[in-house]
């Protein structure tokens, strides 16, 4: 295969490249992107607001899945760095009247910075004793914010009120920047799969001793996964917060960072933006539609994750039955 | 007019765990040009001392050098930036990686676009991306594994498992390459071609040195042999030498009688 006929890929090929996955599963996101970016002019505000919130709750997902992905290491402490990048858009709006198109870039910046300076001491740590470690942020973060009031707003929080762009009704802003967003991290996530990095840290993730023979030292594997996570969660706690119109300490507790885990098992630590639709709907738009259940909530909540668990276990079993009997009757 | 020849070279090397010496002292100089075999019974320290060569362990005592530069206190990583790679006795390919893309982390060393063309389709990023494949697929093709590129590695029997981990070291054009059991779970078709191929590589300017079991190959293809027993050198020497040696026919080879 020359360097040509790679350079030029039909443009079939390359939706699916960008895309990810096979060509119908591309075509299906495209569509998928497409009916999202309609949306708002078939349904009314308080869907808007729901669906703003779950695109940035499927970026928290897509943080935590990444970590699962390319580390092998699970968190329960993802709602940390989520906190940094809510607070950083907050106290800018608030404090400075700055608008989210210059804090989006510093919250980015402060969770990568974030989970790299949590990786570098915890680098030797994995398994159940790193998850147990997130969870250490994860306890901390409502009472830091609640004692760094005078630039939090404690308990009561902040409003986060600046728009991106004069002019649009904040309602569409709210709802278009967390979808942008999200379908950007989507395409980064993507690229860095076919990158240079994101193969040699695949390969870090299964053979360390393997991927070091070839120049890539495993604490640095380790550190980076942790600091690319950590900027992804940054930025669902952005999109949080100026989705939400509101940032306070009980949007970040432990119990945060546990859905966010919960998102990103039953998307099926998937990387693509069905998947992590999948997980984010879980997040906000499952226990929305179960509210009227009164104290059956939890109930069904729990047997929605299971039934979805289940299902995203057995279905490949399932589609080997019916491309047998398909097999079978031709 | 004498030409220095560059070579990867153990002086004194010396390895234990506890109390169990596993490298006593070792010299040992693999030249460029040569393939170098390293044969022994199970437990000789073959492996051990791939893994002091290449970083993974660090010996006790002892010096190793490559071309003159000490490598002692290097990483592996750092080794390998310096062209000088391995495969493993156990076959060490990540499972989410197709065929292609595990032999393309073989060349990423040689490669250097940094973070912002890894998330966004740079042109840089593109032509990177484009060399990797292009230089994977003709590892692959050297080896007879193009039409298995786009599967992923637990599609494939072990041998061909083994056959891909080769390319992944050979697609960097390493200054050396040090190849542990290449020939594990290969058929004798699959082990033919291996061998036509590393008699091929060596015709460069390139150290190899192969840890092997299968005496026809390291026979048929190795310039000297060493031969190991607990952690000591029982002999080098070409593979004449090495066949005729009485303590070599004793420890590892077995005479015609046996």
């Amino acid at each position: 295969m020359s360097d040509q006929n790679i350079a030029f890929e039909s443009p079939a090929t390359k939706l699916q490249q960008i895309l990810g996955g096979n060509l119908t599963s591309g075509m299906l996101t495209f569509g998928l992107v497409v009916v999202l970016c309609v949306l708002p002019l078939f349904v009314g505000g308080s869907w808007m607001f729901s669906l703003g919130i779950c695109f940035a709750n499927s970026i928290g997902v897509l943080a935590v899945s990444t970590l699962v992905r390319y580390g092998g290491e699970v968190s329960i402490g993802h709602g940390f760095f989520a906190a940094i990048g809510a607070y950083s858009v907050a106290v800018l709006d608030t404090r400075y009247g700055l608008s989210i198109l210059v804090s989006l870039p510093l919250a980015l910046t402060l969770g990568v910075a974030s989970g790299v300076l949590f990786a570098w001491p915890s680098r030797k740590l994995s398994g159940i004793y790193l998850a147990v470690s997130t969870m250490a942020l994860a306890l901390a973060v409502p009472e830091m914010i609640n004692n760094a009031d005078g630039l939090t707003g404690g308990y009561e929080g902040l409003y986060v009120s600046q728009p991106a762009i004069a002019g649009i009704k904040m309602s569409f802003q709210r709802y278009y920047a967390a979808l942008i967003v999200l379908i950007a991290v989507v395409y980064a996530l993507a690229r860095l799969r076919q990158s240079r990095q994101g193969l040699t840290l695949l390969l870090s993730k299964a053979h360390p001793a393997a991927a070091d023979a070839f120049g890539t030292r495993k604490d640095w594997a380790r550190i980076v996964v942790m600091g690319i996570s950590g900027g992804i969660a940054a930025l669902c706690g952005a999109m949080l917060g100026f989705a939400g119109s509101t940032v306070s300490p009980s949007g970040f507790t432990l119990w945060a960072s546990i859905f966010l885990l919960v998102g990103s098992v039953v998307s099926f630590y998937g990387l693509t933006l069905v998947r992590a639709l999948v997980g984010g709907a879980f997040l906000t738009l499952i226990p929305q539609f179960l509210s009227a259940s009164g104290a059956w909530i939890p109930v069904l909540y729990g047997l929605a994750l299971l039934g979805v668990i289940l299902f995203g276990h057995y279905l490949p079993r399932i589609k080997d039955r019916i491309a047998e009997r398909k097999g079978g009757l031709t | 007019m004498n030409v220095a020849v560059k070579a990867l070279k153990g002086e004194e090397i010396s390895l234990s765990f506890g109390g169990i010496k596993v490298l006593q002292g070792l010299d040992v100089e693999f030249r460029a040009g040569e393939i170098t075999g390293l044969i022994g019974p199970n437990g000789a320290g073959k492996t051990s001392l791939f893994n002091c060569l290449t970083g993974a362990y660090s010996p006790q005592s002892g010096s190793i050098t490559y071309a003159g530069d000490v490598l002692d206190g290097l990483s592996p990583a750092a080794r390998a930036t310096k062209g000088i790679v391995r495969s493993f006795q156990h076959v060490a390919l990540s499972p989410d990686l197709t065929v292609l893309e595990n032999v393309m982390v073989g060349v990423a060393r040689n490669f250097h676009a940094g973070w912002v063309h890894a998330f966004l389709p740079t042109l840089r990023a593109r032509n990177e991306q484009a060399a990797m494949r292009a230089s994977a697929m003709d590892a692959l093709q050297e080896l007879g594994l193009a039409k298995v590129a786009d599967k992923f590695p637990t599609e494939l029997p072990p041998g061909m498992q083994r056959l891909v981990e080769i390319a992944r070291a050979i697609v960097g054009k390493p200054d050396v390459l040090l190849l542990d059991e290449p020939a594990a779970g290969l058929n004798n078709s699959e082990t033919r071609d291996l061998m036509r191929s590393l008699k091929n590589l060596a015709a460069t300017d390139l150290v190899m040195v192969v840890v092997e079991h299968d005496m026809d190959l390291v026979m048929s293809i190795c310039d000297r042999i060493y031969v190991l027993n607990f952690g000591e050198i029982v002999a080098c020497g070409s593979p004449q030498q090495v066949r005729n040696n009485d303590d070599v026919v004793r420890i590892y080879l077995g005479s015609d009688d046996d």
